[in-house]
C-alpha cells in the first residue's frame, strides 16, 4: 500500500512539474526600454495592439502549435485552448479583420528573429533565454 | 444563387485575382487559408416543405450544407494587400464563386481601409457565417441568420480598431451596393433584386470575457422586378375588382406607389451580447429589419444561445424566434376599401412566414484544425405547407 502511494505520489509531482515548471519567457529586442505585462501581450497577440507603448510597432511571432512552450503560452497569456485560439483567428483571418502571428518552428529561430528585429516580441522555454534578447516578463 | 456579374465587378475580381495569385514571390508573400464543412443534414416537416430553401425535405442530405472555400492574400507591403476568397457550397452545387476580391490599405494603426467585393455585416457574425469552425453551432440560428442574398457586397468600407483602457472597440463603416436575386416565401422561388447606396455602421466593444455589439444597415431598394413579379401580381385582382367598383385611375396609381418596393428605403439593425466566462456560454441578438413605406413586414427576430465548454467539447443548448410583425400605416390614406383590403392581404401574405425552435449542438474539437459538430433542431413554421419540423445534422467543420 505504501509502495502504491509513493508511485502514485511521484507520478503526480512528475506529471504536475511537467505541466507547471515549464517555464516560458516573453522575449524582445535588447533594445527595447517597454515595460511589458501579460494583459499587454495578449493585446498584441490578439491583434489589438499593433504598436509599443514608445509608438514602435511591433510584430509577434508564435511558436507551432506542438512546441510545449506554445501550449503555456496560449493557456496562462491569452488565456484560450489551441482551438479557440483558431477559432478566433477564424473569424479575423476569413473577414479580412487581421492575419495570426507566423509560426515558426524552432525556439532557437525564435531567439535569433527577436535577437534582430527591435520589432518583434517573441517567446521561448525560459531554460533556452541566452544574452542576445530581453525577457520581458516569465510565467 | 448564382450572382450576375457585371463588367466592373468582373474587372474587380479579375485584377484582385491576377495580383493575389501571379505576383513574383520576391514582390508579394501570398498567404493561402481555407475552410470547409462536410455535413449531412436530415429535415423533415409535417407539411411536407423543407422549412429553408435550398433544403431538401425527408432525405439526410451531404450537399445541403457542405462547403468549401480558399483564400490568398497577398502582402504587397507598406499596409497594402489583395485578397480574394474562392467559394463553393453544395446548395449551389458547389458552383464556384470569387466571394471576396479586394484590396487592403492599412492607414495607420488603427484604421484600415478596403475596396472591392466583400462581406456584407448584415449583422454580428453575417461576415464570417460560412465559416463553421469559427463557431459552435451547426449552422448559425436562422432566426437571425437566414441567408439573407446580399451577403457579398461591393464597396469601400473602414474598419477600426480602438483600446479604451482594458477594453477594446471595433468599429465597421462601409459604403456598396449589390445586385443579384433574393427569395421569396410568397412565390417559394427566386426574384431579381438590388439594394443600391447601402450604408451600414456597427460597433463592438469587448472586455476579456464579454461583448456588446450593435449596428445599421440600410440601402434603397432596386425592387422593379420583385414588384412587377411578385407585388403587382399579387395585387391584379385586387384591383381589377376595386376598379370595376368605382376606384379611379389616380387612386389606383397611389394605391400601385404604396404597395411597391422600388426605390423605398430598407433599414436593418441588430444589437446583443456575448459572454465566455469559466467556460461558460451565452450569446443573444436581436434584429429588426424592413422595407420601409412598402407591403413588406417589420422582421423581429432573435436567438439566445447557452453553452458550457468541457475541455475540448462545447455543448450548446439555444432558443429561436423569426417573427413578423405587420404595419399597415402605408395604407393610410388610401380610402378605397377594396384597395386598403388588397393591400392587407398582400402585407399578412409577406408576414406569413414565422417560425420558432429550440436545438441542442455539441461541438468535438478532434483535431487542432478539425471540429466535429452534431445538432438537433426542432421548430414549428407558421406556414401550413411547412407546420412542425426537425433537422439532425452532423459533420466536420475545417479550417487551415
Amino acid at each position: 500500500m505504501k509502495n502504491r502511494i509513493l508511485v502514485l505520489s511521484t507520478l503526480l509531482t512528475t506529471l504536475s512539474s511537467a505541466m507547471v515548471f515549464a517555464e516560458v519567457a516573453v522575449i524582445v529586442h535588447p533594445s527595447n526600454a517597454n515595460a511589458l505585462d501579460a494583459a499587454t501581450v495578449a493585446k498584441i497577440y490578439l491583434g489589438r495592439e499593433k504598436s509599443f507603448a514608445d509608438g514602435q510597432s511591433v510584430v509577434p511571432m508564435s511558436l507551432v502549435e506542438t512546441a510545449p512552450s506554445s501550449a503555456t503560452f496560449n493557456d496562462v497569456v491569452l488565456k484560450k485552448s489551441a482551438s479557440q485560439l483558431k477559432a478566433y483567428w477564424s473569424k479575423l483571418v476569413f473577414t479580412g479583420k487581421g492575419t495570426p502571428p507566423k509560426e515558426l518552428a524552432t525556439e532557437e529561430e525564435m531567439l535569433k528573429l527577436v535577437a534582430g528585429n527591435p520589432s518583434l516580441i517573441g517567446f521561448v522555454d525560459a531554460s533556452k533565454v541566452d544574452a542576445s534578447v530581453k525577457v520581458a516578463f516569465k510565467f | 444563387m448564382k450572382l450576375q456579374y457585371n463588367p466592373r465587378q468582373r474587372w474587380l475580381i479579375g485584377s484582385v485575382l491576377l495580383t493575389t495569385l501571379y505576383l513574383p514571390t520576391a514582390v508579394a508573400e501570398v498567404k493561402l487559408n481555407g475552410f470547409a464543412s462536410i455535413r449531412g443534414t436530415s429535415v423533415s416537416s409535417d407539411g411536407g416543405l423543407a422549412p429553408y430553401p435550398g433544403y431538401e425535405e425527408g432525405e439526410l442530405s451531404f450537399k445541403t450544407e457542405s462547403l468549401f472555400a480558399i483564400q490568398a492574400s497577398a502582402d504587397l507591403s507598406e499596409g497594402l494587400s489583395a485578397t480574394v476568397q474562392l467559394f463553393g457550397e453544395g446548395a449551389n452545387d458547389f458552383e464556384v464563386d470569387a466571394r471576396w476580391a479586394y484590396f487592403s490599405y492599412q492607414l495607420n494603426d488603427t484604421h484600415r481601409l478596403s475596396a472591392g467585393r466583400f462581406a456584407n455585416p448584415i449583422f454580428h457574425q453575417s461576415e464570417y457565417e460560412k465559416v463553421g469552425y469559427a463557431h459552435n453551432f451547426s449552422r448559425l440560428p436562422k432566426a437571425v441568420y437566414i441567408g439573407l442574398d446580399f451577403s457579398t457586397i461591393e464597396g469601400i468600407a473602414v474598419d477600426s480598431q480602438f483600446n479604451i483602457g482594458d477594453y477594446s472597440l471595433q468599429t465597421k463603416v462601409l459604403y456598396g451596393g449589390w445586385s443579384g436575386e433574393v427569395f421569396s416565401a410568397v412565390t417559394n422561388n427566386t426574384v431579381s433584386f438590388g439594394l443600391d447606396n447601402i450604408m451600414s455602421a456597427n460597433a463592438t466593444l469587448a472586455g476579456d470575457w464579454w461583448q456588446l455589439f450593435g449596428g445599421i444597415f440600410a440601402a434603397e431598394i432596386d425592387g422593379a422586378v420583385i414588384d412587377s413579379t411578385t407585388v403587382f401580381p399579387l395585387a391584379a385582382g385586387g384591383i381589377a375588382l376595386a376598379t370595376a367598383n368605382g376606384a379611379t385611375a389616380a387612386q389606383v396609381a397611389d394605391f400601385r406607389n404604396r404597395i411597391g418596393w422600388n426605390e423605398k428605403d430598407a433599414f436593418y439593425w441588430f444589437s446583443g451580447f456575448a459572454v465566455d466566462y469559466s467556460n461558460w456560454l451565452v450569446d443573444f441578438e436581436y434584429v429588426s429589419y424592413e422595407v420601409k413605406e412598402s407591403t413588406d413586414v417589420l422582421n423581429n427576430s432573435w436567438y439566445l444561445a447557452l453553452g458550457h465548454r468541457f475541455d475540448n467539447v462545447v455543448v450548446t443548448v439555444h432558443t429561436e424566434d423569426y417573427a413578423q410583425d405587420p404595419d399597415f400605416g402605408y395604407l393610410n390614406g388610401v380610402t378605397h376599401p377594396v384597395l386598403q383590403a388588397t393591400g392587407r392581404g398582400i402585407t399578412s401574405a409577406f408576414g406569413q412566414r414565422e417560425f420558432d425552435g429550440v436545438g441542442l449542438s455539441v461541438r468535438y474539437d478532434f483535431h487542432p484544425s478539425a471540429a466535429f459538430k452534431a445538432d438537433y433542431f426542432k421548430g414549428t413554421d407558421t406556414r401550413a405547407t411547412v407546420d412542425d419540423y426537425q433537422l439532425i445534422s452532423f459533420g466536420v467543420d475545417l479550417v487551415f
